[in-house]
């Protein structure tokens, strides 16, 4: 699915070195999580994926089921099916939710969504978030609290149905009942599409006992230093990112 | 919604939300509310509102897509207590030209409650030079008048999340500018008829 080599990123504005030789492979459906400490490049790491503006690849690729994301702009990447469900959102005044999707839908899929079928899926998919359908008529995030933008994320994912889903810190100003409900939604997701990939971002072992991960890597000083298995991160909520050793 | 040509002297005294193809006297007679819309393209135009009703009001949206060295006045005058005015220019400049917005309100002094209120925002597509001159003659103690300018692109993270989730450029800045210069969220027939002008005009509006 995923295969990042020697990634070395810089920023635009300041050209500061973020990531410095990062590599992570993801197969097909499997869950991995990115934990570090704050500053470590993990939400980088995300952006640079999406092909964010404010980032430039120095080195290295990033291949997504056999093909070349670097030269790709941010849309190429969503219409081959990444998924980004941002740590926050942006607020775009003007632009309704169910305006913004249904451009959003056609240009993935290339066909007009029919609205009877557009509205039964956004209906089903706003009862199973517990996210009041008023929202879809409002600007996109526009008024919302912390817990409806990660909501409205998840919305949107459920309705673009993407191959690879990247979670930047979805647990952040979540909370505990909202958390469940969107790790519900996509854990059903991902029972119905099996070979949907993701990479979960956090600092918190918390939402992957919601969302049980293959491998959990730890991203310091701009790579990854070390991968286990899920028990990782019970480590690290135990013992902190200062007694992980780099790996040979 | 009635449509109203270009040069004319326009009497309102009813509540009603009309729509106007350019330039224009309008004047409020009786203490009654009035939506006054203009879109425009790639033209100078000049508007004189006049408040003569106390009691009177109207909101006045003016938006435009520009393409080549254009201007936009815009005078409001409250000519009675208690009037209120709410004008909302929106700009698009798309090539490298000058936009320039000129508007001011006037308050006289007998004009006691008054409300003068004025938001004014240009977006440069590329290189463009727009200024915006926000003007507020107050004579009166007892009245409220605010005014804002901006003049910039869209916002690239603004962008970015819509091609986030597959929208290319081109229909990213297509959303954005029908969200810009249309003042309605909610849909109604008034925001129809505002899509179907800025259709008329050029279709897609960003190539």
């Amino acid at each position: 699915m995923l295969n990042i080599e020697n990634l070395y990123v810089k920023t635009k504005d300041n050209e500061k070195e973020i990531l410095k030789g990062l590599n992570l492979k993801i197969n097909d459906g499997e869950v991995h999580a990115i934990m570090g400490p704050n500053g470590a490049g993990k939400s980088t790491l995300s952006k640079v994926i999406m092909g964010h503006y404010n980032y430039i690849v120095e080195k290295g690729t990033i291949i997504f089921n056999g093909e070349k994301l670097n030269d790709m702009s941010t849309d190429e990447r969503a219409r081959l099916g990444i998924f980004l469900a941002m740590q926050e959102p942006a607020v775009i005044k003007g632009v309704t939710n169910s305006e913004f999707l249904k451009a959003a839908i056609s240009e993935v899929t290339g066909e007009k969504p029919s609205l009877y079928e557009f509205i039964k899926d956004i209906e089903k998919e706003c009862k199973n978030l517990k996210f009041s359908e008023d929202m879809i008529h409002r600007s996109i995030n526009e008024g919302f609290s912390g817990g409806e933008k990660k909501k409205n994320e998840i919305l949107e994912m459920k309705m673009l149905k993407p191959k690879f889903i990247i979670l930047d810190e979805l647990d952040s100003g979540l909370d505990v009942d909202s958390l469940k409900i969107c790790t519900d939604n996509i854990n059903e997701y991902l029972k119905e599409n099996k070979d949907v990939s993701v990479l979960i971002i956090t600092h918190y072992p918390k939402i992957l006992s919601y969302i049980k991960p293959d491998y959990v890597h730890v991203l310091n000083n701009g790579k990854i230093i070390k991968t286990g298995k899920a028990d990782l991160a019970d480590y690290i909520e135990e013992n902190g990112y200062t007694g992980i050793k780099e790996m040979d | 919604m009635n449509n109203i040509s270009k040069d004319k002297k326009i009497i309102i005294d009813k509540d009603e939300s009309i729509f106007v193809d350019g330039s224009a006297e309008i004047k409020i007679v009786e203490s009654i509310h009035a939506n006054v819309y203009c879109l425009s393209y790639n033209e100078t135009n000049e508007f004189n509102i006049y408040l003569e009703k106390e009691n009177s009001s109207i909101d006045f949206y003016y938006s435009t897509i520009n393409e080549s060295n254009n201007n936009l006045k815009v005078n409001v005058y409250h000519n009675a207590k208690n009037t209120e005015s709410h004008v909302y220019n929106h700009g698009v400049n798309l090539e490298n030209n000058n936009l320039h917005f000129d508007i001011s309100g006037y308050v006289k002094k007998e004009s006691i409650g008054s409300n003068c209120n004025q938001d004014n925002e240009i977006i440069n597509i590329k290189s463009g030079k727009s200024t915006i001159c926000p003007n507020l003659y107050i004579d009166c103690y007892d009245s409220n008048s605010n005014h804002s300018a901006y003049i910039g692109k869209f916002k690239d993270e603004e962008i970015f999340y819509l091609e986030s989730r597959g929208l290319s450029k081109k229909k990213a800045y297509n959303l954005l500018m029908k969200s810009f210069l249309i003042p309605f969220i909610t849909d109604s027939k008034e925001k129809d008829e505002y899509v179907k002008k800025i259709e008329e005009i050029g279709g897609e509006l960003y190539e």
